[in-house]
């Protein structure tokens, strides 16, 4: 069973903290005010605009040690990540979930904090929310319907999402618990204890900046790994900024996945709004979902 | 000039290593030499080295047979695309080695960045498999795409009748397949786009590590000196030798051809990736226990290395993610040896015992029977 931690209240505190990549505090002041008028109290770690020099926003000590303090504060409700980039990897095996899975709370994020989704939906049997991060709220993000769709979550609010219809998509229907993220990072957790585990889930991919052949590559993987045949339904998002060889791969990232699941029977949606793009909407890892595409849409519908 | 080497009366290196002074690193007394001249080493056979158990601890990995002239070669692509001209300078040197080749009809075939269409390479290289006739399968070129035809390919007559099959980076996909699965040892080396176009004014070292291929296949004991880096972490192993690429070896997880590394002499290289990706691999292998219980790990080339955006630099090298991702063992680890995607990248054996000397002032990587 997934345990689903409790929705916020108002006057509750979020975490806001860097578990992966350095990020400038100016980056996240538009996303502090947004959530203080939500009714929130924000609890600003010091791995957002830390004086880290390096790729990280902080030595794994620290990062992992912030996390492990907001993971352990009772009066946090939830952690929201400022962004991804790379090292969740790094100090996934030296958090302590022992109270965290006694007083769950949510922790929101994409790309790479999949890892943290993947881990405790696998090893702390958890839901967390695949959302918008601080960097979304800017440049009017706050305003759009997907950060919204983060207040919603928070707030308990169940959801309904449609998705255009798209010429490949195959219909049908399915229920099952949600689970997904980046493909990279779904890819990297492969043979590691944190690993998804798909059978009769509903999963959901994107990705951001990978050769096309590198696309097919890790999709080949997952289905060598076992992870697709026993789908209950699959979800594409958005793959943006994709890098092209000087040797054309001669697909596109559609019937690239559309090959490799060709052989199965599940419903499958392209074109999702779930990506790093403004087109992300909060989805809860772990929780039961309804899939139904149809021939004019696709809805997922929280259960 | 090997086969001038090779001729040379057998001695038994053991014996009076002082009095050879090629072998004058044994007793801690090497002089530093280059590495090419040390490479004159891999010509002797070095059975007197073997230890007493070790037949035993490879004794379920099959050797194919080493090869001998009149023998053929197979060459075929079963990754990216090779033309036939890209091949011919290969296909010349091995016959001028005494070989007949046998060049694949994936050779100039075409389907985008593929040798051929999925079917078009698997059913070339499943000829290779199962024609008797071929004794070794030299890989065209890398690229992408073994990965998707290997579960296609039915590998029991190599099984039964084992060969070699000759290749590196994604060719690492039959190299964990062909250990893990079929339990059959391989060659990592270059491929055939490698082969000089003129032998006479190529640089040694490209020819040098185009003739370990031509050692590897006729059975000469690999022995490698290798000189120091003041990263390396000291110690001996003695183990199976596996690796290959590190993002096909990330890839493979999950998968039936991933390799176990427990016990075993890891060694991996990569190229184009970024320091944060590298880093993430190493991830992947730690998370999936496959640095936990190493012998030891050989560090190749990580070449041509994505730069970071400037600001925000990873902060870190190949040798300090190599030292933190492994911080906690305590086995041997080696950095900048020749096998990469680079010029010195010399024929390796997957699955064969080898002995991993890393020493302050030595390096070597030793084949022992």
């Amino acid at each position: 069973m997934i345990q689903i931690p409790p929705y916020l209240r108002k006057g509750d505190t979020i975490g806001l903290t860097c578990p992966a990549g350095y990020m400038e505090s100016a980056k996240v002041q538009t996303c502090i005010q947004t959530l203080q008028s939500w009714g929130y109290e924000v609890m600003v770690g010091k791995t957002i605009g830390s004086k880290s020099k390096t790729y990280f926003s902080g030595t794994d000590g620290e990062r992992r040690d912030e996390f492990q303090a907001m993971l352990d504060d009772d009066s946090i409700k939830a952690i929201l990540c400022g962004r991804g980039g790379y090292g969740v990897s790094r100090i996934i095996d030296e958090l302590d979930f022992s109270r965290f899975k006694k007083h769950p709370k949510w922790v929101i994020g994409f790309s790479d904090i999949t890892v943290l989704h993947a881990h405790l939906n696998q090893r702390i049997k958890t839901a967390s929310l695949h959302a918008p991060m601080a960097n979304a709220f800017n440049d009017g993000g706050a305003k759009k319907i997907y950060v919204q769709s983060l207040q919603k979550a928070l707030k308990g609010i169940k959801s309904n999402y449609t998705a255009k219809a798209h010429a490949a998509n195959r219909t049908g229907t399915c229920e099952g618990k949600l689970i997904g993220g980046n493909l990279a990072l779904i890819a990297h957790l492969v043979g590691s204890k944190s690993a998804y585990k798909t059978r009769n889930r509903i999963l959901f991919l994107e990705d951001i900046g990978e050769y096309i052949y590198n696309i097919d590559r890790m999709m080949v993987q997952l289905k060598r790994a076992g992870m697709l045949s026993n789908l209950g339904g699959l979800i594409v998002g958005k793959f943006s900024d994709i890098h092209k060889t000087v040797r054309p791969f001669g697909q596109t990232v559609q019937q690239i996945i559309q090959s490799h699941v060709a052989e199965y029977d599940y419903p499958v949606c392209y074109d999702f709004p779930v990506s790093h793009e403004l087109e992300n909407i909060a989805l809860k890892v772990g929780v039961m979902h309804q899939l139904t595409v149809t021939k004019n849409r696709s809805v997922l519908k929280e259960l | 000039m090997p086969e001038e080497r090779k001729r040379r009366p057998l001695e038994h290196p053991n014996q009076n290593p002082k009095n050879n002074p090629d072998f004058s690193y044994l007793d801690g007394h090497m002089q530093r030499k280059s590495f090419l001249q040390l490479l004159g080493l891999g010509m002797l056979p070095l059975s007197g080295f073997a230890a007493p158990e070790a037949a035993n601890r490879v004794r379920h990995i099959k050797v194919p047979a080493y090869l001998k002239p009149g023998d053929t070669i197979g060459i075929a692509c079963p990754s990216g695309f090779s033309l036939p001209e890209t091949i011919q300078p290969a296909v010349e040197l091995i016959q001028s080695w005494g070989y007949t080749v046998k060049i694949g009809n994936t050779v100039g075939k075409r389907d985008f960045t593929f040798g051929g269409t999925d079917e078009e390479r698997a059913a070339d290289f499943q000829a290779m498999i199962d024609d008797p006739s071929v004794k070794a399968i030299l890989c065209a070129t890398g690229g992408y795409g073994a990965g998707r035809i290997i579960d296609r390919l039915n590998f029991d007559t190599l099984k039964r009748h084992p060969k070699w099959v000759i290749g590196f980076s994604d060719i690492t996909v039959f190299h964990s397949h062909l250990h893990q699965v079929c339990r059959v040892a391989s060659i990592h080396s270059k491929m055939c786009g490698s082969f000089p176009k003129d032998w006479a004014t190529a640089d040694q070292v490209q020819t040098d590590s185009i003739l370990s291929i031509k050692n590897a296949i006729e059975g000469v004991p690999v022995i490698y000196p290798v000189l120091p880096v003041p990263h390396n972490r000291t110690g001996i192993a003695e183990a199976q030798l596996v690796g290959g690429n590190l993002k096909i070896l990330e890839n493979m997880s999950g998968s039936v051809s991933s390799i176990s590394t427990d016990g075993k002499i890891l060694f991996v290289e990569d190229v184009g990736e970024p320091l944060y990706n590298i880093d993430r691999m190493f991830s992947n292998l730690l998370r999936s226990g496959r640095l936990t219980k190493l012998k030891g790990l050989i560090v190749g080339g990580f070449t041509n290395i994505k730069p970071d955006s400037p600001d925000a630099p990873f902060g870190r090298d190949i040798y300090t993610i190599v030292k933190e991702q492994t911080s906690r063992f305590d086995y041997p680890v080696c950095f900048d040896f020749p096998v990469g995607h680079q010029k010195n990248n010399f024929a390796l054996k997957c699955g064969l015992l080898h002995r991993l000397t890393v020493d302050t002032d030595q390096v070597t990587l030793q084949e022992i029977s």
